[in-house]
């Protein structure tokens, strides 16, 4: 049983939406934050961070009171013990790296012995070691993201806020420095709870100890990766996570399989049937259960749709699994192996089955 | 045939405005030999009036720079009722006749100004002394800075500004290792131009400072006196002037901030 870090619930009103979140991050544990651009992932991170203030709310960690519209606290920035890393590293072009990584020491009015100590070894820590006289126009793209993490790093942050921290790298300095993230995440030397923001599936599934979905300012679902994959209450956070899932009703039942028309699209599915309740329902389909056949092959499978395939992806990070959209009535997209598309010569454009059971869809209301 | 008419239109453009910018300066230049100017700028009046003008002028700049960081700071960077009226009230000058900055001084600091009896009781009188051509330089050159300041510090991105506040740093604290690094080349900008402003400074420091040889006797203040019954000594102060002016704007122009001079929105008026 771990302590509660950080406690979080703040609403804000914009012009286009309103932003409300209400949830606890454990010490250690990594929340994090998916949704569409404009959803509000970034300034949910600004308020905590004291960059934007909540209507109201109260932010607090351990004991320590940041905001509280109630008693009217509301701790300025600079007095908030929060690591925020920005998307585009904000390192100060006129300070060379060790400089960066100083500032906050330094605006602590640390020692100098302190400062070179703690500095170094956080510069070690992030494996930019040797590059404290560089200036960060010198550096890399995914050399500066490391030196903006080591910068917050360097003081033990009671919560870690990441917005969006590999975004702006290419994908193979990507996979790098989120191997470090990885590491650094899982070996943090004091308490720290962690909100993480992303719209990558993929930095979602490795750093989330819980994922929570925003759209349009609001918690669609917050839950353990598990209880989304398995559960995703709404068509974001599964086409999110990569999972068909469809809105219908029961249209008709036989022998333990019901029939669902699925919505909008008008197409049908068969499933087990879910038991007594109402008609209206979710599906969903795992990728992987579909298998998918160059000449239909006649069998036993319940759901048998031909299509042709959109798109063709291969999954992060070494592609050995692809992801197949296609053009089916519901639409529909498979996962395979890379070497399935290989044997049955997938591309673009080319007519295939699908066929999954009805054991493979998943019902609830 | 239509081409060649603004061609020639454009030349005749050219021509004209160097006259009248160029040919004032190489008369300047080419009106004494080398060794008569020195002969002219080792008078001790001459002497005088450069060390005086030097005195003054970088005081202004000085005391330009501390009263305008903390309002380009403001203007920078905060909203509040009145900022438009402030905004306003701090560009005057570079649109008010220096005379009437003279006669408004007169009345403000003067012995019957507004605030000459305070500044009486206090022992402080500043007509005619060398702390008057200082608030006349003042007066004129601290928009220059301010207009140059405010726009540095605006520019700087705000994402800077933030993770300083996030790595604990204060708004002052901030302020000089963040925004004041990076708004350095506007501000140094700025302040070159309220400079060469006060080293040019005319018509406000002789209406209220007067023209008082080692006092108040400004360069500027010098050449006019000097073209009364001294020409040669006028054009020597002027050849001084025109050359501290050219190698100010030069190395403006050439600083490894050099770029930053186009942004400065003002020029100031040499009088």
């Amino acid at each position: 049983m771990e302590a509660l870090l950080l406690d979080l619930a703040v609403a804000k009103r914009f012009d286009a939406f309103a932003l409300a979140l209400e949830t606890t991050v454990a010490d250690n544990e990594t929340l994090v934050v998916v949704g569409e651009s404009g959803a509000g992932k970034s300034t949910l991170l600004r308020l905590v961070a004291g960059l934007e203030r909540p209507d109201r709310g109260r932010i607090a960690v351990g004991s320590r009171i940041y905001f509280d519209s109630g008693s009217k606290v509301d701790l300025p920035p600079w007095r908030r013990r929060t690591g925020y890393v920005a998307q585009d590293h904000a390192l100060f072009p006129h300070l060379t790296v060790f400089d960066n990584v100083a500032f906050g020491l330094r605006a602590a009015g640390r020692s100098p012995f302190d400062i070179l100590t703690r500095v170094t070894d956080a510069l070690v820590r992030l494996d930019v070691g040797d590059l404290g006289e560089r200036r960060p126009a010198e550096i890399s793209g995914g050399q500066a993201q490391r030196v903006a993490l080591a910068r917050v790093l360097v003081l033990d942050p009671d919560v870690l806020l990441l917005d969006e921290p590999l975004a702006a790298l290419d994908l193979r300095t990507r996979a790098q420095v989120r191997g470090v993230l990885r590491t650094v995440l899982a070996t943090l030397p004091s308490p720290c709870a962690t909100l993480f923001v992303t719209h990558d599936p993929l930095e979602a599934m490795v750093f989330g100890d819980r994922i929570a979905a925003l759209e349009d300012g609001q918690v669609t679902q917050i839950g353990s990766r598990e209880e989304l994959l398995a559960r995703p209450r709404s068509p974001y956070v599964a086409a999110f996570l990569g999972i068909n899932m469809f809105r219908g009703r029961i249209v008709s039942r036989d022998g333990g399989i019901v029939r669902i028309r699925t919505a909008p699209d008008g197409g049908e599915l068969s499933a087990v049937d879910p038991g007594a309740g109402g008609a209206e329902v979710v599906a969903i389909v795992h990728p992987r259960e579909i298998t998918l056949f160059r000449q239909a092959p006649g069998g036993s499978a319940q759901n048998t749709y031909v299509g042709v395939i959109t798109e063709l992806v291969p999954e992060p990070p070494h592609g050995e699994r692809v992801r197949v959209a296609l053009a089916t009535q519901p639409p529909l997209v498979a996962e395979v192996t890379d070497r399935a598309v290989l044997q049955l010569d997938l591309r673009e454009g080319l007519q295939v089955t699908a066929m999954f059971k009805a054991t493979g869809v998943t019902v609830f209301r | 045939m239509k081409l060649l008419v603004v061609r020639v239109a454009l030349s005749a453009a050219v021509a004209t405005l160097l006259c009248i910018l160029a040919l004032p300066m190489i008369s300047l230049l080419v009106r004494l030999s080398p060794r008569e100017l020195l002969h002219q700028l080792a008078q001790p009046v001459v002497l005088t009036a450069l060390g005086l003008s030097l005195e003054t002028s970088i005081a202004t700049t000085a005391l330009v720079i501390v009263l305008g960081l903390p309002v380009a700071y403001l203007l920078a960077t905060k909203e509040f009722t009145g900022k438009r009226v402030l905004q306003t009230l701090v560009e005057i000058p570079i649109v008010l006749p220096p005379t009437v900055a003279g006669v408004g001084l007169l009345l403000a600091f003067g012995r019957a100004g507004l605030a000459g009896g305070a500044l009486k009781a206090l022992g402080i009188e500043l007509p005619f002394t060398t702390l008057a051509v200082v608030m006349a330089q003042v007066f004129v050159a601290t928009p220059f800075f301010i207009s140059a300041a405010t726009a540095g510090i605006a520019s700087v991105e705000r994402r800077y500004t933030e993770a300083a506040a996030t790595l604990g740093a204060t708004p002052g604290y901030g302020f000089f290792r963040v925004l004041l690094p990076l708004a350095l080349p506007s501000v140094l900008a700025g302040a070159a131009m309220s400079w060469a402003r006060a080293l040019g400074e005319f018509g406000a420091t002789i209406t209220f400072a007067g023209n008082l040889p080692g006092r108040t006797q400004t360069m500027p203040l010098a050449v006019y006196t000097a073209l009364q019954n001294d020409l040669a000594a006028a054009v020597a102060l002027s050849v001084l002037l025109v050359i501290l002016s050219f190698t100010i704007l030069l190395g403006l122009r050439f600083a490894p901030w050099g770029a930053a001079v186009g942004g400065a929105p003002a020029r100031p008026r040499g009088r």
